[in-house]
């Protein structure tokens, strides 16, 4: 993993405000999102999150590896 | 290594009894917090709408007073003693202050929770702000005036303590956390003038019959001269928690000792004469009053900058002190499996949203928009209800075994409880905020109304419902896993080897690179008495004069349209 389990739980955990808050910002500039469409965005939202999270290090060869929180 | 219990013993057992007594508060709260949420969206009424006010009472008073006040005044204890590295002059003293202030609590209760009981005949359904015309039982003010005065006794052992120590170390300059126990218990003394004479002098006699009636208007300028500035007194510990602990536990040292006294001075200066702005739609105090009101309070962000930039900073050096690298990389080094990091992490980033929606409740204009709406509820569940109350708990992680000796029950469940509490504050606090811009009322048992539908700027109002009933579920299921780690806690044995020594973060910049002036608490509290005195002593001087020091109160006309008739009549004048 590139994170600790314990800075992933904090990442999803902070991405939720800025998904709920993508309606306000879609309803902005005159995009009607619906509840779902904002449900289906965070899943990925998520899920991209993850899957960052759990793809191996060394597919970024020369990343410095940070110290496990 | 030493930890608190074994060092100041006799202090460790007051500050495990005001951490119990706001712990119990906190249950209760949370509890009365779920009701609401239920009774208000009408997903379930568990009891009459008229006794919704009985509830929200307890709520208000149980969390904003109480679990706050009892759990800062064992971390001053803790703050104070640990950096003077000295006990309290007479432990008999720190008890009889914290008995009051449970006597205190004890005495408001009967009404509080009576008015739920039909046989007894008492009630305090008059709200955490609990200003006239709302009257409740003399027991509720009685109880009141007693916590406020356990809370002065409670600063006098602070300076007492802290004169003690000076006297032993003339030369030296005042430990951080000494400062900022002091300069906000001097706050305080200036702050709770406010509610006290309106308890005591005008408020308890009404309520028992020796005054036939009182001037509302005064007694709610009275309310809010402390009800804003109460504000402080939760987040000015909650500052010195960012500032002492978090560096530490985030692995370093805390950025700047002297811009961290800069800030406690200007709170000291700037939060009391700010009550007004609470004010804006009340008819009988004069536009230009309200005006200087809202400066001050725009004035505020700065030590609140001033306070993110130094933490953030603080923070960033921890984390590069554990090998975090880059622009936003160290981020990654900090130690998010850590509640007490993790939490008040998460409570400080909510602080920031809550600023925001604060300036626009701070502001003449769009305060209009808002006022008396759910918006506000929405607001100060972001303030007290996050970025102290998540402050307080995930701080518990650390103090409690300092306190007790034994260690935390499960660190993980500790970080589910702090994530939990962010997200559904997260969900509730936006579906009130957009609530209250589409005009939902606060402080309403039913806010639906027949022939009647609020229309959200997007998306519809049973959204808006959801949204605060999953939060406040999820806010609720928070407090039981903290109250659920803390009780298994203590029910373990003791293990001192395994809790870290009793310290709080160095400084980078230490004291001695402040000015000394910064110190000079004397000279702070006389610019603070006068800059209230200059925002105050008009507008009552006139609230007085127009509706009478007993009422019955002042003008239902707005000063604004006087002043305009004035000039209507002499431009009728000039144009004849």
């Amino acid at each position: 993993m590139r994170i600790s389990p314990g800075a992933l739980l904090v990442l999803i955990a902070v991405s939720i405000p800025f998904i709920v808050q993508s309606r306000t910002v879609a309803a902005f500039i005159g995009l009607d999102m619906s509840v779902w469409q904002m449900i289906a965005l965070g899943t990925v939202t998520i899920s991209a999150i993850i899957l960052w999270a759990v793809w191996p290090e060394k597919w970024l060869p020369g990343r410095p590896k940070l110290e496990e929180g | 290594m030493t930890t608190y219990i074994e060092r100041f013993p006799a202090e460790a057992r007051v500050i495990r009894s005001t951490f119990f007594t706001a712990f119990i508060a906190l249950g209760i709260g949370a509890l009365f917090g779920l009701l609401q949420v239920l009774h208000r969206t009408d997903v379930h009424r568990l009891v009459d709408s008229a006794d919704y006010y009985h509830i929200l009472t307890i709520h208000g008073v149980l969390l904003a007073l109480t679990f706050t006040i009892f759990f800062l005044a064992g971390v001053f204890t803790w703050g104070l003693t640990t950096s003077l590295d000295r006990g309290v002059v007479d432990v008999r003293f720190t008890w009889a202050w914290y008995g009051l202030m449970v006597g205190g609590t004890a005495l408001a209760a009967i009404p509080m929770f009576g008015g739920l009981i039909d046989g007894i005949d008492m009630s305090a359904g008059v709200l955490f702000t609990f200003y006239a015309p709302l009257q409740a039982h003399p027991l509720f003010y009685l109880g009141l005036a007693l916590f406020i005065i356990g809370t002065w006794l409670a600063g006098a052992d602070w300076i007492w303590t802290y004169l003690a120590w000076r006297r032993e170390n003339p030369d030296e300059r005042i430990p951080l956390p000494t400062f900022m126990v002091l300069t906000t218990t001097l706050f305080w003394y200036l702050s709770s003038l406010g509610v006290a004479i309106a308890v005591v002098v005008f408020l308890l006699p009404w309520s028992l019959g020796l005054l036939e009636q009182v001037n509302p208007l005064l007694t709610r300028t009275l309310f809010w001269y402390f009800g804003h500035p109460v504000v402080y007194f939760w987040l000015m510990p909650t500052y010195m928690l960012w500032y002492v602990l978090l560096p530490k536990v985030a692995g370093g040292k805390l950025f700047s000792d002297p811009l961290a006294r800069v800030v406690f001075v200007l709170f000291l200066l700037l939060s009391t004469p700010t009550g007004i702005h609470h004010q804006y739609l009340d008819p009988g105090i004069a536009e230009g009053f309200k005006f200087i009101a809202m400066t001050n309070t725009m004035f505020l962000l700065l030590p609140s900058l001033l306070t993110a930039f130094t933490v953030v900073a603080s923070v960033e050096h921890g984390a590069r002190q554990r090998g975090g690298t880059g622009y936003l990389g160290w981020l990654g080094a900090l130690p998010w499996r850590d509640p007490v990091f993790t939490g008040m992490a998460l409570a400080g980033l909510m602080f920031a949203a809550a600023g925001f929606s604060g300036m626009v409740n701070a502001g003449m204009n769009i305060n209009y928009l808002v006022h008396n709406t759910f918006w506000i509820v929405g607001h100060f569940h972001l303030t007290v209800g996050t970025a102290v109350a998540l402050t307080f708990m995930a701080v518990t992680y650390w103090l409690l075994p300092q306190i007790t000796g034994k260690p935390i029950w499960s660190r993980s469940v500790g970080l589910a409880q702090v994530v939990t509490w962010f997200v559904g504050m997260t969900l509730m606090s936006n579906a009130m905020h957009r609530g209250g811009l589409s005009g939902v009322p606060r402080r309403t048992a039913e806010p639906q109304y027949e022939n009647f539908d609020f229309t959200p700027a997007f998306g519809t109002m049973a959204e808006l419902d959801a949204g605060v009933v999953i939060g406040g579920s999820l806010l609720f299921l928070s407090a039981v896993l903290f109250l659920g780690n803390v009780f298994v806690s203590l029910t373990g044995g003791k293990d001192l080897t395994s809790i870290p020594e009793n310290a709080y973060a160095e400084a980078l910049s230490g004291a001695e690179d402040g000015p000394l002036i910064l110190d000079n608490l004397k000279l702070w509290l006389v610019i603070a008495v006068l800059l209230v005195v200059l925002t105050y002593a008009l507008p009552i001087g006139a609230i007085i004069d127009r509706g009478g020091l007993l009422g019955p109160g002042g003008s239902p006309y707005p000063l604004v349209v006087e002043s305009g008739r004035a000039i209507s009549i002499g431009l009728g004048e000039v144009v004849a």
